[in-house]
């Protein structure tokens, strides 16, 4: 089982510095403007399409035919379990991995009922892009904010209950303030943030 | 119940009555203690079960109770971190110093003012808008109404301060903080490159804050959330936190749940002060793994080294931030309760269950008493009935009635007992009947025994006298009680005879020489031989006991199986027998005197009536011629009548020598031809002479010639005038053998059996006195010789002379020794 997390851990980090390429890129080329510019709305497009298809693999590929076969389950307490991250905490964690490889690009799951506060939307604009989100999923609502002098271009894109793991989750955590999801609903969003410098 | 002492001694071996009792005490003791025992280990076996299970459950809810704390902990805490006044003004600072570096050299001095607890550097930091709103928040004022801290948290957090990105105390509630934290494990934890992260310490003892203490470090994003822009750290004396929880879940006197960290760190305990090591070091890996659970372990972790069982369970949400990661650290609850208290209850039932089973022992040993009473006592009475019958003394029938096979037994012993007691009057009748068959057997054999004139002897191996009989009582003068006596104190004989006995009673009384000399009896004596016997009188079966003389005979007599057979002896008085047999030796011999001189007075009477015939014829005849002739006849008759009794006295007369002598054998039977040549014709007879030299021999010479004499003679005769005579010597090894062979009618059949019987003849009236052969053998047999005569009828008769060559001769002899030395031997010659 420890092999296997290895192993799974080894083919997360590959897909995401693959998946990331893209924004190193668009970073080297920002030093160097004579090749052309990127805007970061498609960096952030490009970022999410890893994201997602990366959480979708792990999700029916590897966390669904698991827990079907019988082999390992998901849990929330993962470590202490022995056990597979749930698709949420394998986003989140991937986004810590992410952010302490210091390339400036970072992502995060937010909603509007977390079953932790850390993961509630920290800005006024993420607070709204969310409310626009539930009703509108299929555009990301993109913007650039501010922390005192530093600015950030954050594009926000819906995030659906994929898979019954989540909304098994969500339902029935003692912290979790919304019980009723369903599949397929709009349960938050990603947020991405690109520094502008 | 009456303790009669059994045939064997107590103590030897066990009765039956004791192997009763301790067989019911062993049917019931072993299922008893092992019952007991299952019980207990079974019992132990699911207390330790129910145990560990109850255990790892409430640790489990410990911990996820004490998560609880911390999260809520941690989440008061997240709210001073989310405050946008903090977040606002660390933004402020982390734009400013990306500005400029201009306020380094003032954040120097700050710094060594802070370091040397400058009252105005200090308060410039303690008082500042940070430090204030710090302490605002920790007493409350922004909280909403049921939000407050609650006391216990207020009062245990020793220090609450603020950094900036750099690690720079920017805010502090205490003068207690360094001043730069950037290179401690919380502040770089909790920064984690920027990205955040919440940083739970381990249990350590801070100087500072004189406790052991644990700390919460979170980090304060920007407002985005993009990034750390400060760092805020609290630090909570452990055991007043924890203590609220851990201390109130207390069961029985022992059982507690405490906190311990990865490396067994006591991080709150109700017993353990906080921030020592569990006790034992090996115990620590048991009770942290990752997962709740229970252990039976061999030390409780508190200082005892008893088995115990001990619950366990991870905190799950706090153990992800301690020392940044799972992987670096965790915090567990740890259940425990003395075992001692544990197992008591089910000590309490094993030593309840013991004296239950005391009593049950003793109640069984009475039982047992009791029922091996019932079943021993008939047994015992049993035992001496059997006793009884064996000696034939049970009169009255045994009584028991217990109704079962004890009862079936006694009848049948009861039965046994007139059965047998039928059987034995039937046996004592015959024994009485056989008894006196044997006693009138005896008597009568007695009676025939001493009734026997013969003397008898029993004697045993030992040569004691068992029986000795009436007559034998009598010979041997016997005084009626004769015990033991020896065989020789009865029979008074010498030494020697004494021997000679011995060893025939060795030997078993070998009979056989008794048996012979029987025989010999039997054969017709030659009474001219009077002395045959005396040579073997030595050897013949004849005690001379007293004047008396008897003859005696061994028999064996078979003994009862196991004894020794005896030896009998009977000894017939031989006394009359021989005086008998002397006197009818004496009366033949007068018997055959009376023959000879019939036979001499005939002989010699036909040649006297003829002398004195012719002696009258004398007396008147003048006729000159006549007278001589007369007188020629004469001197015939005389010559005959000088030959006939030289023969008689042959018989008769002594030898003048005492001694043998040793002469030549062919000597002799040439004087032997000579002299016979003077008394019968032999003008016709043809002389063969065949000598084998000089052969020695040791006789009387006299007696041989006269035997000599007598053969050539017979032979002579029996050739009438006309034949052969054929005279040898041969040696063998120690045997010289005479032959004198005629070439006579020979003997016939009938008569050559007869020919060495005394007066046997064949030859007429006055011829021959049937004495000659006889006579010949008796001498030739007195050397040590022995003489045979064989004849075929028609051919002639031949004698053989054998007698023993005598050693190398000497050559003095008596007188024909001398003439033999005259005559020249003759090798061969005929005439």
């Amino acid at each position: 089982m420890d092999s296997f997390r290895v192993t799974f851990r080894a083919a997360t980090v590959a897909f995401l510095l693959g998946g990331l390429w893209g924004g190193a890129s668009l970073h080297a080329a920002k030093e160097n403007p004579p090749i052309g510019s990127i805007s970061p709305e498609r960096v952030a497009d490009y970022v999410h399409a890893v994201l997602e298809a990366d959480r979708t693999i792990y999700t029916t590929h590897i966390v669904n035919r698991m827990q079907e076969k019988g082999i390992v389950a998901a849990t929330e307490h993962w470590e202490q379990d022995n056990a597979l991250p749930l698709p949420a905490q394998f986003l989140q964690h991937s986004g810590r991995l992410v952010a302490e490889s210091g390339r400036g690009i970072r992502y995060r799951l937010i909603g509007f009922s977390p079953i932790y506060q850390r993961n509630a939307p920290a800005t006024e604009f993420e607070r709204k892009a969310l409310e626009v989100l539930r009703r509108q999923p299929d555009r990301p609502i993109t913007g650039v904010v501010s922390s005192g002098k530093k600015q950030y271009f954050q594009a926000i894109y819906a995030d659906r209950a994929i898979s019954s793991a989540c909304v098994t989750c969500h339902n029935n955590h003692p912290l979790s303030p919304k019980q009723d999801f369903k599949l397929n609903d709009v349960m938050g969003g990603i947020a991405i943030t690109i520094p502008l410098e | 119940m009456t303790e009669t002492p059994t045939s064997s001694p107590p103590g030897t071996r066990w009765g039956l009555k004791a192997k009763v009792i301790l067989s019911m005490l062993l049917v019931g003791v072993i299922p008893l203690v092992v019952g007991l025992g299952m019980a207990f280990w079974q019992g132990s076996q699911e207390i330790r079960e129910v145990s560990g299970e109850s255990f790892a459950a409430l640790a489990t809810e410990a911990a996820r109770k004490l998560d609880l704390l911390l999260a809520e902990e941690i989440a008061h805490t997240a709210r001073i971190a989310n405050d946008p006044t903090i977040i606002r003004a660390l933004e402020q600072r982390r734009d400013a110093r990306d500005d400029s570096k201009k306020s380094t050299t003032a954040l120097t001095d700050l710094e060594q003012r802070w370091r040397a607890r400058d009252a105005a550097a200090i308060k410039s930091i303690t008082d500042n808008p940070l430090s204030t709103l710090l302490h605002e928040y920790f007493t409350g004022v922004h909280s909403a109404p049921g939000q407050l801290l609650p006391h216990v948290v207020r009062s245990s957090t020793k220090m609450l301060f603020l950094t900036d990105a750099q690690g720079t105390l920017v805010g502090t509630m205490t003068d207690h903080p360094a001043f730069r934290h950037q290179n401690t494990q919380w502040w770089q934890g909790a920064f984690n490159k920027a990205v955040g992260k919440l940083y739970i310490e381990d249990v350590r003892f801070d100087d500072q804050v004189n406790a052991y203490v644990f700390s919460i470090s979170l980090p304060v994003m920007d407002s985005l959330r993009y990034e750390v822009v400060g760092v805020l750290h609290r630090v909570i004396d452990a055991k007043e936190f924890f203590s609220p929880a851990t201390h109130v879940t207390r069961f029985g006197k022992t059982g507690h749940v405490m906190l311990i960290d990865t490396n067994g760190i006591v991080v709150s305990c109700p017993i353990l002060p906080t921030g020592v090591p569990l006790s034992d070091p090996k115990l620590i890996p048991l009770v942290t793994p990752q997962h709740p659970g229970w252990v039976q372990a061999s030390s409780d972790g508190h200082g005892g080294q008893s088995t115990s069982v001990i619950g366990f369970a991870p905190l799950p949400e706090t153990s992800r931030a301690t020392n940044g990661s799972i992987k670096n650290g965790s915090w567990h609850t740890f259940v425990w309760q003395s075992s001692d208290e544990l197992f008591a209850p089910i000590r309490h039932l094993f030593t309840w269950v013991t004296a239950f089973g005391a009593v049950a022992v003793v109640l069984l040993a009475s039982l047992g008493y009791v029922a091996a009473g019932r079943i021993v006592t008939p047994v015992r009475q049993l035992q001496q009935a059997a006793r009884s019958i064996g000696r034939g003394e049970l009169r009255t029938p045994i009584q028991i009635h217990t109704g079962d096979e004890l009862e079936d037994l006694a009848e049948e012993f009861n039965r046994m007992n007139q059965q047998l007691k039928a059987a034995f009057a039937g046996l004592t009748d015959q024994v009485k009947l056989k008894t006196q068959e044997v006693q009138v057997l005896q008597q009568s054999t007695d009676q025939i025994l001493d009734a026997v004139p013969t003397p008898i002897l029993l004697i045993d191996a030992h040569e004691v006298v068992r029986y000795i009989n009436q007559a034998a009582r009598e010979s041997f003068k016997v005084q009626e009680p004769m015990s033991g006596a020896s065989l020789f104190t009865i029979l008074p004989l010498d030494q020697a005879v004494q021997k000679k006995l011995q060893a025939e009673f060795r030997t078993n009384g070998d009979t056989s020489s008794a048996a012979a000399e029987i025989e010999r009896e039997t054969v017709p004596r030659d009474p001219l031989v009077p002395c045959a016997d005396h040579e073997s009188a030595g050897h013949r079966a004849e005690l001379h006991i007293g004047s008396r003389i008897y003859h005696y005979q061994w028999f064996r007599l078979p003994a009862r199986p196991g004894e020794e057979d005896s030896i009998g002896l009977v000894l017939r008085d031989t006394t009359d027998e021989s005086r008998l047999q002397d006197q009818l030796v004496q009366a033949e011999k007068t018997g055959s005197l009376g023959v000879l001189t019939a036979g001499i007075g005939h002989e010699l009477n036909n040649p006297l009536f003829g002398i004195i015939g012719l002696g009258e014829a004398i007396q008147e005849e003048q006729d000159l011629e006549h007278i001589r002739t007369c007188a020629r006849n004469i001197v015939a008759h005389g010559r005959r009548m000088a030959t006939i009794i030289r023969d008689f006295t042959g018989v008769t007369n002594r030898e003048a020598f005492d001694k043998q002598v040793p002469v030549f054998l062919e000597q002799i039977l040439d004087q032997v031809l000579a002299t016979a040549q003077t008394t019968v014709e032999m003008k016709d007879i043809g002389i063969h002479k065949t000598y084998a030299g000089q052969t020695p021999v040791l006789v009387f010479p006299d007696q041989l010639r006269q035997a000599l004499v007598n053969l050539v003679t017979n032979a002579v005769q029996a050739m009438k005038g006309t034949g052969t005579l054929t005279l040898a010597t041969a040696v063998s090894d120690h045997t010289a053998t005479a032959t004198i062979a005629d070439s006579g009618p020979g003997i016939s059949k009938p008569h050559l059996s007869k020919v060495f019987d005394p007066f046997f003849t064949t030859k007429g009236q006055g011829e021959g006195s049937g004495l000659g052969l006889t006579v010949a053998r008796r001498i030739i047999r007195k050397f040590g010789g022995d003489l045979r005569i064989e004849s075929v009828e028609g051919r002639g008769t031949t004698c053989i002379v054998t007698l023993p060559i005598s050693s190398p001769m000497s050559p003095e002899g008596g007188p024909w020794t001398a003439s033999a030395s005259r005559s020249e031997p003759q090798p061969s010659h005929s005439s």
